[in-house]
């Protein structure tokens, strides 16, 4: 008896291997003209050091409208450069673009001499001094915070300690209830012996981090992506954008022991820091203090940080004027996909203008912001996917 | 002894029982493939292609990693995954063309083609995307032999003589078949109780200060090896009984198919399925307590050995002139304790002045 299976096409996937094996062919010439791998090249200057940290101010060539600067505080894992990882996908360039005063924290590569550092040295030591910095740079009493992933709970905690000095907090795909069973990272800490591996480590190697992001989608990660990558291989510019990917990915710092300890511990296996119980030194972090303007973001497919982790701050927070905003994508969509960049930057830009109590500028804004989108809507209803939903309490 | 020693003998025919059905199939199915894709049977014919075009993308990329502008330390990372990537994508194509052609000879069903996947040649790509070194159990048992050996100055050979065992054990164990981790651990227990009390007995004869905490540190970190040798057994048997489940479901999707009369044209359409199955499969497998507590007891057992592996780094250096890991961890914690306190005392200043 004959299998159907004949139907099956050798031909074919002798075509496909050569296929492959042209594209690897031109892929290596594409390579072999590659001499430099930029990112993070929108311009900036040093303002301030302290340790391997380092504060930077974005020159604004386009004039400043939203008076009170941003302070953007990314994760201690992975680099703050993902926000302007190519010209044409730069949430920093488009922030700039919209008025915004940006200062940013490069929190550096951690060694053994940092093992000691904690939570609160990072929190109420270095974060605080930035803040510091900045407030005497501009003569005001606050700036504005915000906040990406580990970053943005660092601002929410920042900010339920010292309300008194950020005038509104913007939270980015950033956790605050831990007790979800959602994100395979959240059940996988549970049974990580934490205080051996700081034992023994004492910088807790990037490597380690980065071997765990790997397992969430192994398959993806480790054999498509790079399969798949041989079908730009043969465009430099294309090319070049997913080597930058791979440098941002690849490029995790040490994670300093103690404050790992303490975050994992106390966040992601107690979650302290949404029960109310989580301690700064000798201060405990109620998230009732934050009072300030409050945006969040969460990503409805972050395998990273679920939805479930990021949107019960809203209700955890003591907060009148509160957003929270759903972004249709995952984790890394929110600062390099082309939606987040036509959508994210605007609508935190226009959120913040419109909490600065400039009016003039405010209303300038508005008519801006109208317009496009209605620009945006006409793209939207062109594909046929809404990418907005917001909720205000 | 005399049981564990029966024990021992049970469990290696156990083994060889395994290994011989092992090779029994392996003959049965490469018999059945004879005449594939040309004459001279086995893999000539697009096999050659296969091994022509591995072997030349391999030269080609080795050669630009080697030279040109790797020097680039990120080109050079991303051709050796893309190596990595194009040869599991190259092993998964050579498994499928085998069925492919079978299915294209034969009408039999689902299950056949079910039982005709290779574990030796699954095993490889799961070994590429895991990171699994299937040598790295005898790396490390043959490693620490010879470095706890030199530590110890052990000119008798007490050390050698159980990590030789340990070692035999270890090459006659294949950690792909029935996997039974426990029995795994209890192997290595029992000679380290065979060893401890026989030659072991020599170490606790004198109280020789710094010497004895030396050997007793050695022992532990032998039993803390066979832990997280045992650990990353079970560990590793999972996934590759995970991958092996999934390729059943992949292989069974594409007969299902084939009995149904659908086409199935292009390699890239049976890639994708095998990236969605497998990922879905493995997703499922992560997702429950089970996998977290053996990752986590797997990631405590290799925590341990490099804990006690440091302390006797410590112990051994000790008498030399050179400053010690704990010792620099003193003076880490002195220089953060004065760092903290003048940053206090420069934001006291601060608010006095303001």
């Amino acid at each position: 008896m004959k299998s159907t299976a004949d139907k099956f096409d050798l031909q074919n996937f002798i075509h496909d291997l050569g296929e492959v094996n042209r594209k690897l062919i031109k892929g290596t010439e594409t390579l072999a003209g590659i001499d430099e791998i930029d990112v993070g090249t929108a311009p900036k200057e040093l303002v301030y050091e302290e340790d391997k940290l380092k504060l930077y101010h974005y020159k604004q060539e386009g004039g400043v409208t939203c008076k009170t600067p941003v302070l953007i505080v990314y994760a201690l894992v992975n680099r703050q450069y993902m926000l302007d990882i190519q010209p044409d996908r730069s949430i920093i360039r488009n922030l700039l673009q919209h008025g915004m005063d940006l200062y940013i924290i490069d929190w550096g590569y951690p060694t053994k001499s940092d093992m000691y550092l904690t939570l609160d040295d990072y929190i109420s030591g270095y974060l605080d001094n930035c803040v510091d910095v900045i407030r005497k740079r501009i003569a005001q009493e606050k700036i504005n915070l915000m906040g990406i992933c580990q970053g943005g709970t660092f601002c929410g905690i920042y900010s339920a300690l010292y309300p008194e000095k950020v005038k509104n907090l913007v939270t980015l795909v950033a956790p605050f209830d831990f007790s979800t069973n959602d994100g395979l990272l959240f059940s996988w800490s549970r049974h990580m012996n934490v205080d051996a591996l700081v034992d023994t480590y004492r910088v807790i190697p990037g490597d380690f981090l980065n071997s765990g992001f790997l397992m969430l989608m192994p398959y993806t990660l480790n054999i498509r992506k790079y399969v798949d990558m041989l079908d730009v291989v043969e465009d430099k510019e294309k090319l070049l954008n997913f080597l930058r990917m791979e440098k941002w990915i690849f490029d995790s710092p040490g994670q300093a022991g103690e404050c790992f300890r303490q975050f994992l511990k106390d966040c992601y296996q107690d979650n302290k820091l949404a029960k109310g119980e989580l301690k700064l030194g000798d201060r405990v972090v109620n998230l009732k203090n934050i009072t300030m303007p409050l945006l969040n973001i969460y990503a409805s497919a972050d395998h990273l940080v679920p939805p479930a982790a990021s949107k019960p701050l809203n209700d955890l927070v003591g907060s009148e004027d509160k957003t929270l905003y759903e972004f249709k994508g995952g984790h890394i969509g929110v600062f390099v996909g082309s939606k987040s960049q036509k959508e994210l930057a605007p609508t935190i830009s226009k959120w913040l203008h419109e909490r600065t109590g400039d009016q003039a500028i405010k209303k300038s804004l508005e008519t801006k912001a109208i317009s496009a989108k209605a620009k945006n809507k006409g793209e939207r209803r062109a594909d046929g996917k809404n990418s907005r939903e917001t909720t205000k309490h | 002894m005399e049981s564990s020693k029966n024990y021992f003998d049970n469990w290696l025919k156990s083994q060889e029982r395994a290994f011989e059905t092992l090779t029994e199939m392996t003959q049965k199915f490469q018999q059945s493939l004879q005449g594939f894709g040309g004459s001279g049977g086995g893999m000539q014919g697009f096999g050659g292609f296969q091994d022509l075009y591995t072997s030349w993308t391999t030269s080609v990329l080795n050669a630009l990693q080697k030279g040109g502008n790797a020097d680039i330390p990120l080109v050079k990372e991303l051709l050796g995954k893309t190596l990595t990537g194009s040869n599991a994508y190259l092993k998964l194509y050579e498994m499928w063309t085998l069925f492919f052609k079978t299915m294209q000879e034969s009408g039999a069903g689902p299950d056949f083609y079910k039982n005709m996947s290779d574990p030796a040649k699954y095993k490889e790509i799961l070994d590429r995307i895991f990171g699994f070194d299937p040598t790295s159990a005898f790396k490390i048992t043959e490693q620490a032999s010879k470095l706890f050996e030199t530590l110890a100055g052990s000119s008798h050979g007490f050390t050698k003589t159980w990590m030789d065992a340990s070692d035999k054990t270890l090459k006659s164990f294949p950690p792909m078949m029935e996997g039974h981790p426990e029995e795994f651990m209890k192997i290595f227990h029992t000679l380290f109780s065979a060893f401890d009390s026989t030659a072991g007995r020599a170490f606790h004869v004198p109280a020789v200060g710094k010497d004895r905490e030396k050997i007793k540190l050695i022992l532990r970190s032998l039993d803390d090896l066979s832990v997280y040798l045992a650990r990353k057994t079970e560990y590793e048997h999972l996934m590759y009984v995970t991958g092996a489940g999934a390729f059943e479901k992949v292989i069974a999707t594409v007969a299902d198919k084939a009995s149904r009369g659908e086409e199935g044209k292009r390699f890239d359409e049976f890639f994708d399925l095998w990236i969605d199955v497998n990922e879905n499969t493995f997703y499922a497998l992560f997702q429950t307590e089970d996998f977290s507590k053996k990752q986590g007891a797997l990631l405590d057992a290799s925590v341990n050995v490099r804990q006690h592996f440091f302390k006797l780094m410590e112990l051994y250096l000790y008498d030399f002139p050179i400053v010690v890991r704990s010792e620099m961890d003193d003076l880490y914690k002195t220089v953060y304790d004065l760092k903290r306190k003048m940053r206090n005392l420069e934001k006291q200043l601060g608010e006095v002045h303001a």
